[in-house]
């Protein structure tokens, strides 16, 4: 895979700080078209923040973040939205009133690009990315009846419906179970088969070895490695950050004595 | 169940349309020929007034419903918008000397670009904080007009008021009757249009999660500006309206306090985000405030409570409404016309369940 001459997206140096901490500090990365990438990292470590510094929730304190190579950094939510860049939230925001259906529809409805879509057209693409994520058989119910796998899906729908060209999933995989989680690989394999870059928060390893060539690991808002997953896990400053230093010593004396994983 | 629901549905659709079409043609007899062929309760001028006012809450309610029901922004100043538009056409009118048709139009226009501009700063606001900042506002308004001058003068007639020239026309309580309950049908028109439009399901999508829809690429911002000047524009048609049918207007009788509580109480009683909850909400509760104020010919004694205090006894019950809709029929009464719930107990004890903690 040769990356192109501008990367999709590219954050350079962006920082976020709430009072006196600095939630995402000094970030840099970049994520070319038709990438998978994962965000890994221990809770605190400002993997959210970071996504909504992306999604223009939140006001940048430093740094910028460039979409095709134009800066994106105070744009407000819903243009960042119609420029291309869909996500979902980590504790899922569905509309609590409307159907599956035209929970989905709302994306189709504003989502990106500069087509205008009457409510009619927005529920035919609503109906068919229920297709894509599965919920195709529960359209017609109210959000209130859904699973909290379900749940986790329309968030997804919602987001896919809006014809992103990037899609922020943040933890869409936390709390189910390994079967669900398989399923949920499946659809974000789908999504990403339809040509849209991914980047993933996850919690769950088997998630980013299995779906992501590379992993970006943050701790305390900074980028601790990034890398090919598998490589990264092994990083001996991830083993620290994420399951402390004793158990990274024992691990690294493990390794060295021949009986470490690989 | 369904079909019983069905029945009630068609019962309550051919009923309500009988007594609309009656209310609506019936009037054109004239009162005159009313009353010599003896209809009842139209040969009565106070109907006809009551009807009036009936419309024109019908209009403040489904107006409020915009703002307050389908975006979930709870404002309780809009009788600042009322006022605007009795106070733009009033003067207009009455110191510009122009015709009242064409002063009408600027009600709308004038109150809208007000919400507009308060909108901006004021939808910033979340909850409790906007519905505190927008009945400071309306609250606000109603004391500017009545205290600014100008070289001296008051310059919307102060504490005295602004005086119209009566409007010269055939039948005028027939005139206002049927302007006000245009008005009224342009209300709910617009209501039943934004439900199906763009517009609508993002002003929806807000009053559910705003941060999700902004994500979602809804324009939050303009969305909620244009919805708060849209309830606006209606609003204030009705002030317009309302300053010449009633050809003197004050503080008092343009700003109301009370009238923003009551369109919001219509609104719920009915049933919010709906298209004709409002108006059902409005009918049902202002034939209610006639008759506990005792200006209805039909009236009964309440017991312990002289004349005089039958306003205060209406406000007291209105307060106790508020409360009982709140918690037993947070749908509204216009959930029972759908065919989907029908009163009953358990219905009362689920939307407990559903309102309480």
């Amino acid at each position: 895979m040769s990356a192109p001459a501008t990367p999709q997206l590219e954050l350079r140096n962006v920082t976020k700080r709430f009072g006196g901490v600095a939630a995402v500090d000094g970030v840099t990365f970049e994520v070319a078209k038709g990438e998978i990438v994962g965000i890994i990292g221990p809770n605190g470590a400002g993997k959210t923040t970071l996504l909504n510094c992306i999604s223009g929730l939140h006001r940048l304190d430093g740094g910028d973040i460039r979409w095709e190579g134009a800066s994106i950094a105070g744009t407000a939510p819903h243009r960042i939205a119609r420029l291309g860049i869909g996500r979902t939230f980590q504790i899922v925001r569905p509309f609590g009133s409307m159907t599956v259906r035209e929970n989905a529809a709302i994306g189709a409805l504003f989502g990106s690009g500069n087509i205008r879509r009457g409510p009619k057209e927005a529920f035919v693409l609503a109906d068919q990315v229920l297709d894509l994520v599965g919920l195709k058989a529960k359209a017609g119910h109210p959000v209130s009846a859904l699973t909290i796998p379900d749940r986790k899906r329309l968030e997804v729908a919602r987001a896919v419906a809006t014809r992103p060209q990037l899609l922020l999933l943040d933890e869409v995989m936390a709390g189910l179970n390994n079967v669900e989680i398989d399923e949920a690989l499946e659809m974000v394999r789908a999504v990403h088969a339809t040509g849209v870059t991914v980047l993933l928060i996850e919690h769950v390893m088997r998630v980013i070895v299995g779906v992501c060539r590379r992993a970006i690991v943050l701790d305390f808002g900074q980028v601790l490695a990034q890398g090919e997953p598998e490589a990264v896990l092994r990083d001996e400053r991830v083993i620290q950050a994420y399951l402390g230093e004793r158990y990274a010593k024992r691990l690294g004396a493990e390794s060295r004595n021949g009986h470490g994983r690989s | 169940m369904i079909a019983s629901g069905r029945r009630w549905r068609r019962i309550f659709v051919v009923v309500g349309g009988i007594l609309a079409a009656y209310a609506l043609l019936a009037p054109l007899t004239s009162l005159d020929a009313a009353q010599s062929a003896n209809v009842p309760l139209l040969a009565d001028r106070l109907w006809f007034r009551i009807a009036t006012y009936i419309a024109m809450f019908i209009v403040m309610a489904t107006a409020w419903n915009i703002i307050g029901g389908i975006a979930g922004y709870a404002a309780f100043g809009n009788v600042a918008f009322f006022g605007i538009g009795a106070y733009t056409t009033g003067m207009l009118v009455a110191k510009a000397k122009w015709p009242f048709l064409v002063s009408l139009p600027f009600a709308p226009l004038v109150s809208a670009a007000f919400a507009g501009l308060v909108g901006l700063p004021l939808l910033r606001l979340r909850g409790h904080y906007f519905a505190v900042a927008s009945l400071g506002v309306g609250v606000a308004v109603g004391e500017l007009v009545q205290n600014i001058d100008y070289g001296g003068q008051p310059l919307f007639g102060g504490a005295s008021g602004l005086f119209l020239p009566i409007y010269s026309v055939g039948n005028r309580d027939l005139f206002f009757f049927y302007l006000m309950v245009a008005a009224a049908a342009i209300a709910i028109g617009i209501t039943w249009w934004v439900l199906r439009s763009r517009f609508g399901y993002g002003l929806i999508a807000i009053r559910e999660n705003e941060e999700a829809a902004s994500v979602l690429g809804v324009n939050t911002t303009a969305y909620k500006v244009a919805a708060f000047a849209l309830a606006a524009a209606l609003t204030g048609l009705a002030g317009g309206i309302f300053c010449q049918w009633s050809v003197f207007i004050n503080q008092d009788n343009a700003f109301p306090i009370e009238y923003n509580v009551q369109m919001i109480l219509m609104a719920l009683l009915g049933g919010t985000g709906t298209v004709f909850g409002p108006a059902a909400g409005a009918v049902l509760l202002q034939l209610l405030i006639q008759f506990l104020g005792g200006s209805l010919p039909i009236s009964f004694e309440i017991p312990f409570v002289s004349t005089d205090a039958r306003p205060i006894v209406a406000q007291v019950f209105l307060g106790v409404l508020l409360v009982v809709v709140v918690i037993f029929v947070p749908r509204g009464v216009i959930d029972f016309f759908g065919g989907r719930s029908r009163l009953s107990l358990s219905y009362l004890r689920r939307s407990l369940r559903e309102t309480s903690l």
